[in-house]
This record gives C-alpha cells, sequence and structure tokens, in this order.
C-alpha cells in the first residue's frame, strides 16, 4: 500500500493533477450540498450537458475552450432560474429542453470544425490528467471565487432551502439569492467537466452531498462530511485510475458510488438494529 | 393614545372587475390582537401575505411602523416584524437542532459576518413556546404539533413589533391552541407586540382577542371585545345556509342574537 502510494506520488502526472483535483474535491463537495439543500440535482444535469455547446462555440471559433464554456454554462443556468416563471413551462421541462437543445449544437459545432483536432472523449468524461497550465490557473481562480461566494451567502441559502416564504418575510432578497445560487452552479459545473467530464459531473455534484445527508445531525456537520466523502472518493478513483489505467473521471464517481452505497448500506442495518432495542 | 403599527387604506388586490380583495381599510395598535376570520378563498391568507410585504397589492398603501411600505423600506421594515405562514406538509429535509432553526429568525442571521448567534435570545424565544428543555434535538424527529411552536419560536425570537400568524393553530390539539393564544395575548399586555391573526375557528379564539375582523373579499364587520357580529354579517360571508350556535355569552361573535347596528349586503 505504501509502495503504491509512494509510487503514485513519484509520478509526475498524477502530482500535478492531484493538488487540482483536491480542489474540485473540496469545492464541488461545499456546493453539491446546496445543490441538494435545494433540489437542484437536474439543474445541474441540464447545465453540464448544455455546456457542451459552449465548448463547441469555442472550438469552432478557436476561442479559449475554459473560458467560454464557463460564460455560457453560468448563462444557461442563469436562464433556467429565469425561464419557469415567465413562461410558465416547468423547471424540470425547460432543462430539458435547453439540455437537448445545447448539446446538438455542440455537437454539430465540434464535428464542424476542421481546424483543431478536439479530445471530445477527455471533454465528455473528463480527465484531470491532461490539465495545462493555464487550465490549472482558470481552475485556482474559479473555485476560489466560488469558496468565498458560498462562505459569505451559505446562511441566506441555508433559510431558503428551509423555509423560503419564511426568508422572504424576514427581508431577504430571495430571487436575487436563488440567481446567485444558479450562478454558482453553472460556475461549478465547469470545474467539475474537467475532472468528471459533461456526462459525469451530475456524479460529483450530488453524490458527495448524498452520502454526508445519511449522517450529517446539523449543517456544518453536513458540509464538513460531505467534503469528506468528496476528498476520499476523488483519492481513491486516481489512485485507481493510475494503477489500473482506468479513465480518471469515471474512477472517481465510481469511488463515490462506492461509498454511497456502502454508507447508505451500513446507514440501514444501524437504523434496523436501533429499532430493534 | 398608542402608536400604530399596521394601517391598511382602501386595499385592493386582484383585477378591478373581479377583486380578491377589495376596499380593505385597518389600523391595528402597538399591543392590539386582532383575529381574521372568513370562510375558504376569502382573501385571508392573501391579506396576511400583503401585509407581510411577499404580495403586491394592486391597489391602496399599506403603513408599517408609521413608515409607508415600498421596495425601498421593505428590508428595514420586515426585520421587525416576525411571520407564521400556513404549511402544507412542510417535510423539513435539513440536519438542524432545535436551536439552530430558531437562530434563523434572528434579524441579522443570513449576514456574513453575523456567525456567533445570540444564545440567550434563542433559549429565550424557546422558554416562551416550552420548548427549552428540546433545544439541542434533530427539529426533524419532533412532532407536528412541537415544529409549529419551533417555528413560532423562530418568528418570536427577533422581537417583532408586529407578529403575523396564519391559521398556527392548524397543527395543534385544542390544549395547546389554547396556550399558544394565551401566550400571544400575554406577549401583546406585555411587551407592547401586535399581533394580526388568521383563523377560521372563531369559537376557539373570540375570548383571546382584542378585535375580530370578518372578510370576504371585504372586510364585512369589524367587532370590538364584548360586540356582536350580526347574522346579516355570517350569511354575507359564509351564505344563506349558515347555523348559528350559542358559545359562552362573554365571548365577541358568538352570540345569536340577532340585530345589531351593521347591515351590508
Amino acid at each position: 500500500m505504501i509502495d503504491l502510494l509512494s509510487d503514485f506520488l513519484s509520478s509526475p502526472v498524477m502530482a500535478a493533477s492531484l493538488l487540482p483535483a483536491l480542489l474540485i474535491a473540496v469545492v464541488t463537495a461545499s456546493m453539491s450540498v446546496m445543490v441538494m439543500a435545494h433540489r437542484l440535482s437536474f439543474l445541474t444535469v441540464g447545465v453540464s450537458h448544455a455546456s457542451l455547446a459552449g465548448l463547441g462555440i469555442a472550438v469552432s471559433m478557436s476561442l479559449p475552450l475554459l473560458p467560454i464554456a464557463t460564460l455560457f454554462s453560468v448563462a444557461i443556468a442563469l436562464l433556467l432560474a429565469l425561464m419557469p416563471k415567465r413562461q410558465g413551462i416547468s423547471e424540470d421541462a425547460g432543462t430539458g429542453i435547453l439540455f437537448a437543445g445545447s448539446m446538438a449544437l455542440g455537437i454539430v459545432l465540434i464535428s464542424t470544425a476542421t481546424t483543431t483536432r478536439v479530445d471530445l472523449f477527455g471533454l465528455l468524461f473528463g480527465n484531470i490528467l491532461t490539465i495545462t497550465a493555464d487550465e490549472k490557473l482558470w481552475l485556482y481562480f474559479l473555485g476560489s471565487l466560488i469558496l468565498i461566494v458560498m462562505l459569505l451567502a451559505s446562511r441566506a441559502w441555508w433559510s431558503i432551502a428551509f423555509d423560503s416564504v419564511t426568508a422572504e418575510a424576514s427581508g431577504l432578497p430571495v430571487g436575487a439569492l436563488r440567481l446567485l445560487l444558479y450562478g454558482l452552479v453553472g460556475l461549478t459545473v465547469i470545474l467539475c467537466v474537467k475532472l468528471a467530464g459533461i456526462v459525469l459531473t451530475a456524479g460529483l455534484m450530488v453524490l458527495p452531498a448524498a452520502c454526508a445527508w445519511l449522517w450529517g445531525r446539523s449543517l456544518a456537520g453536513l458540509w464538513l462530511l460531505s467534503v469528506g466523502f468528496s476528498v476520499t472518493g476523488t483519492c481513491a478513483g486516481l489512485i485507481w485510475s493510475y494503477t489500473y489505467e482506468w479513465p480518471s473521471g469515471a474512477s472517481v464517481v465510481l469511488a463515490l458510488c462506492g461509498l454511497f452505497v456502502a454508507s447508505w448500506t451500513i446507514n440501514t442495518v444501524l437504523a434496523a438494529i436501533r429499532t430493534q432495542k | 393614545m398608542s402608536t400604530s403599527i399596521v394601517k391598511v387604506s382602501h386595499l385592493r388586490f386582484g383585477p378591478a372587475s373581479k377583486p380578491i380583495l377589495d376596499n380593505i381599510s385597518l389600523d391595528v395598535e402597538a399591543g392590539h390582537f386582532m383575529g381574521i376570520v372568513g370562510p375558504n378563498g376569502a382573501g385571508k391568507s392573501t391579506l396576511i401575505n400583503i401585509i407581510a410585504g411577499l404580495t403586491h397589492p394592486d391597489g391602496g398603501h399599506i403603513d408599517l411602523m408609521g413608515e409607508c411600505l415600498t421596495r425601498y423600506s421593505r428590508h428595514r421594515l420586515l426585520k421587525q416584524i416576525g411571520f407564521l405562514h400556513q404549511l402544507h406538509d412542510h417535510q423539513p429535509r435539513l440536519p438542524m437542532r432545535v436551536s439552530d432553526v430558531v437562530a434563523m429568525g434572528l434579524p441579522n442571521y443570513a449576514m456574513p459576518w453575523s456567525w456567533g448567534d445570540d444564545q440567550g435570545a434563542i433559549l429565550e424565544a424557546l422558554t416562551l413556546v416550552d420548548m427549552e428543555t428540546l433545544a439541542g434535538n434533530d427539529f426533524r424527529q419532533l412532532s407536528g404539533g412541537q415544529r409549529q411552536r419551533v417555528r413560532l419560536a423562530r418568528a418570536l425570537v427577533r422581537k417583532p413589533k408586529l407578529l403575523l400568524l396564519d391559521e398556527p393553530s392548524a397543527a395543534l390539539d385544542s390544549v395547546s391552541q389554547d396556550r399558544l393564544f394565551r401566550l400571544l395575548r400575554r406577549l401583546c399586555d406585555e411587551t407592547g407586540m401586535c399581533a394580526i391573526m388568521v383563523e377560521h375557528d372563531i369559537a376557539a379564539i373570540s375570548s383571546h382577542v382584542d378585535s375580530v375582523a370578518c372578510l370576504n373579499r371585504q372586510i364585512h364587520h369589524h367587532a370590538m371585545k364584548g360586540e356582536n357580529i350580526p347574522d346579516d354579517v355570517w350569511r354575507a360571508m359564509y351564505g344563506e345556509h349558515i347555523q348559528i350556535v350559542a358559545h359562552d355569552a362573554g365571548c365577541i361573535g358568538c352570540s345569536p342574537d340577532t340585530g345589531g347596528d351593521h347591515h351590508h349586503d
């Protein structure tokens, strides 16, 4: 085991990608708690898939990938936050429409782009091992921005998640805070795409909080547990990825799924024992 | 002369041809405990939501604590209001201790710099609703009635000048209901808080409140303590097929006597 770890850490590719992967793990775990509390799991699926169109636009116009994708996914998230109220279309239907439409646009744009060769597999399923220095800077910037905003707004968001009517009646600008949350989910999705890809991003945005929810007894506990599960899953996933040469994003998501199944089983057994007593 | 806490003038909500609330005027002073009664769909919750700043009226205006309720004054004014809204099967999902739930009612709870919550105020509010021994318990594991009392503590922890309650007794048995009304009565008398409460059971509240407003699109009658609500008001509110049953004679609006000084079509 020790051999494996030192091997893992001495590999230059792994060492270079470990820090960004851990940052992504911490940020997405923090946001995933809010995603669960506000029931936005489907939004994360929608926005992550829609971001393919952003990547497609960047590829076909030879613009920098991550900044364009970031703008695009934040715009989509905000659009989804505003759309249901305006047109009377339910939020899940709106998400479905934008999700399919943007993905189709992305596929067409990327497949017709002849100038650059794009690692479509990497975009879809993530590959932290190919992260470039520019991308790292961008991730550090986004990651710290998300964490700072989240620290500032978390209490207001908890208030809204607990009871939005009372939150509004106590003077909180609920509409604006919701927009901010959606925008931040859009940013976080872009952070995840590098690690888990468009298809697997929802795994990073939902699983850590889902694990934490089984054990959390307070809001702070929920947050810490979520970060703990996420960091554990990411480390385990990267080690598997290194040892068995599995794709990194899929390995991390599998590790998180494993943690969830284990948590759920232990939790259910403990609950059964408690009721027996 | 006490100060006016809520002053509603010529309030209208809904289209002019078919308003949901029409020409509502009310003036409620500090220390006053008012009940609003009326049938389903009478606009009771809408009226409470408008006073709470959640819904914008289509006509008329509202003064809270002597200041006009606008988009700009809203934030400041709402910090002085406690609000307990009607809940339909609200299942709490967040893992929170009872004291954490009450803390959410503190006026500066959501501000990023207010991390240390005022534990003294929280305990005081929980003591008012007899829940202080459960302060450390998981909110999700409480009964419906206990949760309702914690929500009331959450509304009271900010020491509101105005407390708005929308059918607060829905989840309570008759003993807790009576205890709730007594507590509200005491707070109004001792702290000068003003309370406006929507209920549909007038018999349950009449011996506790200072006045009762009978609402069905309009305010049909505003009975002060010791005054009877005439039969024709009941008919205007609930229709012709209403049977009026006598309760104890001392309470407002329960007398079977017909007559009285108000006439409504």
